[in-house]
């Protein structure tokens, strides 16, 4: 079948190569199609129950997603000229598409109800008009501190630093109202610091310089990779067809993805950076192959037809590894995850097919005088191999050290593996330095945090809200939720209610509590509406029909792991303290949402990781017919994805969401070296059964395409770590360890196994040789 | 030819601006006298009113109670009175509003579960009525001296003929930057309004939905007021509508809202 297909491809190589023209040029056009979508909240399907709930809280109290603006000076906030200059901002940002005039949180927005003279009653704008004296600044913060519903949410209590809650229509505007406000605040300020931060600014912002970092970071790998490989290959035309092939595959995938309707999300946007070393892996070893033969057959067609015969099964299994890895992902429950998966799983199929034709049949057409000092260079004596005849000799004389070391890696890695801590924060997704970093930093620093979560208490029946006990137990759980260090603040309806009581009293602090009867609770409320409150105000707290109260409950912290453990403390009160009857409480936000898919996604991986493994398990016996041999070829594998993932644990880096989807690319990659160097070998030793020569041969041409391969992929996506976005910088930096020690792991310990243990490997192998020998005679 | 020319475009002029002068004066004059047939009927006046709150949602909030009104003179001062049954739990709740056309309102609340008079703010009158659509203002009126108006055109409405006034604040307002009336050419009542907001987007809709002749008084006993901006509206129906019932002014007391005039208040 191979022969037919090579033989196809040598015989008609225009028809090859207009066929896959066309079909490139066909999904080349479904580009301008792109779709994209950046939304985290996307990890769960759309009919999950925890965004069902979420957009339900959110219609049902009228809740959006908001933009935090802080204002910080070291000095002082509340000076005049500094809040008329906020007033000025915030009546220009009213003025920004997008964004909920009505919901904004700002001095001059929000009601305070305050003492008026002779004992009046008002509630009124904390900051009704321009001010000019220091006493009326002083004043402002002096109300917002005595205001549970403001208290360290508009102001930190020092005085240093305002917030700006700008509610927005969709979370897809945040980028570009970011922007906006920005420019506003470039407009205004002075000496004093601005900040924009939340989730929602995170998260959009992200998705946008997503694709600035693609436009950079696929074309400098690409670029970075064909360089190596020209250094190695010293032939442009040559060099040309892997490079063709790696952005073909890419063309073939993206457009297929873009023409089955789905959306390029944060994962499937790397799938180009995927693609491209997986396909040049391919054309290494076939190049490789090529080189090291054209001088001995000195005859294209003959040269090829060997190199394909005899790549065709390693090719086939490293790419059926690689497709399984991540054909996995599409068992996982994260719907972009599944995307990822499945579509670079095509592209593994994609260039694997193209390498079997379309590099056949370019190389069939580049002239001979072309290739006339190709393969001339004697590789036997450069560098490479002379590196590569350090570490076989090596591997030889210190097989038994070399295994003892490796049992004492993976014993080690065991550790890292236990100290791994799973979390994930889009926030941090953005390098230390980068602006929404350093906003999300400073203003939950001076603030009660710009990570929303809202607890919805369910009291099962319309009016139960206003019940006395009901109230008092809202309120009790918020003291508890409050003693978690990253609450900056809980309100609620409860404290509406105190606060009505108390400024009713003649601001009398002695008075601010939850009053002993349903009916004053209502009588107080009333009050609220009575006295100019906004009853829009009020219903983003409970229902209108008081039957759910909204809690907010704002956090200092947006990773997952801070996030959980206050959701846990929430369970773990309503367990110590039940409470009156029919109530129940479930969660609702951003955060919560993340840490919802982050679950979802650990245990899906998991399942995935482990599932592949026994699946690429059973290829390499089948592909050995060896049950031994298949063990053996897994130790790579296996050893690199624990020392990479053990060296997370060990620097303390969180198992993310990029880092657990890597865990796909390092089983599909790292397992290749292996079934290159063992097949190889094997198939050495069958034509030749002198164990020490084979051993040896092994370390001259799959030897030198293993190692091309490690130079080539870990240093071409070296300018990928220079990146802004941790993702990216993650991605990067994997790559490189891969390479490096599951091509490590490769050129010492399987040479040093094969060398151990080569009387029982190989005695059985003999007399199978031998069997087959018989057979053929 | 030229002078002749001349003398006809003069001639236009003065009449157009005869025209708007005496536009000028109807359109004032109609703003003035509807204001009065609306906020200022008979002497004083009692009636239930039933007030129904449907957020953007299509949730329904009632509420119930009796207002009590005595004008001092028509077009002057005002008292109002109002005696909450609905929602249940603020039964008893009591609320008095003294409205001064001079500008400065006073207005109390008691609440029964405290036992508790305070009075509240009333500088904000473009402020909610207990939650409602309406605004403080919607129920006890703007003068229509703070207003200038122009008469833009007439039109039928519900195969009624009606005025159409515009009016736009003298001084720099929150409540509407512009405000078109339709006001009924026979009962001089208001049968529309339309409120725009400070970037001249229609943001509210008062309409008059019905109309019933009661002591021979042409009275709207059913308003509804739409926020189109917000989605949401309030209507407002007025029953067991009684005029001249000779109230005494110090039923407009603290002393009465504590203990409601049996007479008046069921």
């Amino acid at each position: 079948m191979k022969e037919r297909i090579v033989g196809f491809a040598i015989k008609f190589p225009w028809v090859v190569i207009g066929i896959t023209a066309l079909i490139t040029i066909f999904f080349a056009l479904q580009f301008p199609k792109i779709k994209i979508d950046t939304d985290p909240e996307n990890m769960l399907p759309a009919d999950s129950e925890v965004r069902l709930f979420d957009h339900q809280t959110k219609e049902d109290f009228g809740l959006s997603d908001f933009i935090a603006v802080g204002v910080v000076s070291e000095e002082n906030a509340f000076t005049p000229d500094l809040l008329n200059r906020i007033y000025a901002i915030t009546d220009e940002i009213k003025n920004i598409e997008g964004v909920i005039v009505d919901d904004i949180l700002a001095p001059s927005e929000v009601d305070d109800i305050k003492q008026g003279e002779g004992g009046v009653l008002i509630i009124e704008p904390l900051m009704s008009g321009e001010i000019s004296t220091p006493e009326e600044a002083r004043y402002i913060l002096a109300r917002i501190k005595e205001n549970p519903i403001l208290r360290g949410k508009l102001a930190s209590d020092d005085g240093k630093a305002i917030a700006l809650f700008i509610p927005i229509e969709s979370k897809s505007m945040s980028h570009r109202i970011a922007g906006e406000i920005k420019e506003i605040t470039k407009k205004y300020g002075k000496d004093e610091v601005y900040h924009i931060a939340g989730l929602p600014v995170a998260e959009d912002s992200f998705g946008a310089e997503m694709f600035t970092q693609m436009v950079y970071s696929a074309p400098a790998a690409f670029l970075i990779i064909f360089l190596l490989m020209f250094a190695f290959f010293r032939n442009f035309r040559v060099v040309m067809v892997p490079m063709l092939v790696a952005i073909v595959t890419v063309i073939w995938s993206m457009g297929l993805l873009i023409l089955t309707g789905n959306t390029v999300h944060i994962m499937s946007s790397m799938i180009p950076i995927f693609l491209i070393p997986i396909a040049v892996l391919n054309s290494i070893h076939i190049i490789s192959e090529f080189h090291d033969r054209f001088s001995k057959y000195k005859h294209k067609d003959a040269t090829i037809r060997h190199t394909i015969g005899e790549l065709f099964l390693p090719l086939l299994f490293t790419s059926l590894t690689t497709i399984a890895g991540f054909a996995s992902l599409a068992t996982t429950p994260i719907p972009p995850v599944q995307v990822f998966g499945i579509f670079v799983a095509f592209g593994v199929l994609v260039s694997w097919a193209l390498s079997l034709t379309l590099n056949p049949a370019i190389g069939i057409l580049i002239p001979d005088a072309a290739l006339r000092n190709f393969g001339r260079s004697d590789d036997k004596h450069g560098v490479m191999s002379k590196i590569l005849h350090r570490i076989r000799d090596y591997s030889w004389k210190r097989s038994g050290a070399i295994i003892v070391t490796a049992v004492i890696v993976a014993v080690v890695s065991g550790v890292g593996l236990s100290m791994l801590e799973i979390n994930d924060n889009p926030v941090k997704w953005f390098k230390k330095s980068h602006p929404i970093r350093q906003a999300d930093i400073v203003m939950n620093q001076h603030l009660a945090g710009t990570y929303m979560n809202y607890l919805v208490v369910d009291a099962g029946e319309p009016e139960a809200i206003k019940r006395p006990e009901v109230q008092k137990y809202i309120e009790s759980l918020q003291r508890d939720l409050e003693k978690d260090p990253i609450v900056g603040a809980t309100t609620g309806v409860t404290d509406v209610v105190k606060k009505v009581r108390y400024e009713l009293f003649g601001a009398d602090s002695a008075q601010m509590f939850i009053p002993k009867t349903a009916d004053e609770v209502g009588q107080m409320l009333f009050m609220f509406e009575m006295s100019g409150g906004d009853p829009e105000d009020l219903f983003k707290f409970v229902t209108s029909d008081y039957d759910r109260a909204n809690l907010w409950v704002q956090l200092r912290d947006g990773d997952n792991k801070a996030v959980s453990r206050v959701v846990e403390r929430a369970e773990q009160y309503l367990r110590d303290n039940p409470p009156p009857t029919g109530i129940q409480a479930h969660w609702a936000g951003l955060p919560y949402i993340n840490i919802e898919w982050q679950k979802q996604m650990v245990s899906g991986m998991r399942t995935s990781f482990l599932s592949t493994f026994v699946i690429v398990l059973i290829m390499m016996v089948i592909l050995f017919r060896s049950i031994r041999w298949g063990l053996i070829s897994m130790l790579p594998l296996t050893l690199t994805v624990m020392a990479i993932y053990a060296f997370i644990g060990f620097i303390g880096k969180p198992y993310d969401m990029p880092v657990a989807v890597l865990s796909a690319l390092t089983l599909g990659l790292s397992i290749d070296f292996a079934i290159h160097f063992i097949e190889r070998f094997k198939m050495n030793f069958r034509r030749n059964p002198d164990f020490k020569e084979a051993y040896h041969e092994i370390f001259e041409g799959t030897g030198r395409a293993i190692f091309r391969n490690i130079i080539v992929i870990a240093i071409g996506f070296v300018p990928m770590t220079f990146s802004n976005l941790v993702p990216y910088v993650t991605v990067g930096t994997f790559f490189l360890a891969i390479m490096l020690v599951s091509g490590m792991v490769t050129l010492f310990l399987l040479p040093a196994i094969m060398k151990q243990y080569h009387r029982s490997l190989f005695a059985v192998k003999k007399t199978v040789v031998n069997h087959e020998k018989v057979a053929a005679n | 030819m030229k002078t002749k020319i001349s003398r006809t475009l003069g001639t236009i002029a003065i009449a157009a601006s005869l025209a708007i002068s005496v536009n000028a004066q109807d359109a004032v004059e109609i703003a003035k006298k509807a204001h009065l047939n609306y906020y200022y009927a008979a002497n004083d006046g009692l009636a239930e009113v039933s007030m129904k709150i449907v957020d953007s949602k299509g949730n329904e909030r009632n509420r119930r109670f009796s207002m009590l009104r005595m004008d001092e003179a028509d077009g002057g001062d005002q008292k109002y009175y109002t005696y909450f049954y609905e929602p249940s739990d603020v039964q008893r709740m009591t609320f008095m509003v003294h409205k001064s056309a001079a500008g400065n309102d006073k207005r109390w609340i008691y609440v029964p579960a405290v036992d508790l008079i305070k009075p509240i703010a009333a500088d904000d009158k473009n402020s909610s009525f207990v939650g409602s659509d309406f605004t403080y203002e919607d129920v006890s009126g703007r003068l229509w001296t703070e207003d200038n108006h122009t008469l833009t055109g007439e039109a039928k409405l519900n195969d009624r003929d009606v005025f159409i006034l515009e009016s736009k604040p003298i001084k720099p307002y929150k409540g509407f930057s512009r405000r078109v009336s339709y006001i009924d050419k026979e009962l001089y009542l208001p049968l529309k309004e339309e409120f725009y907001d400070g970037k001249d987007k229609l943001e509210r809709v008062l309409t008059a939905e019905k109309i019933e002749t009661i002591d021979n008084i042409p009275t709207v006993t059913e308003r509804k007021m739409q926020n189109l901006q917000k989605n949401r509206y309030t209507v407002v129906s007025f029953t067991s509508i009684k005029y001249d019932l000779g109230v005494k002014a110090d039923l407009f007391t603290e002393r009465y809202l504590k203990t409601p005039p049996r007479e008046y208040i069921k």
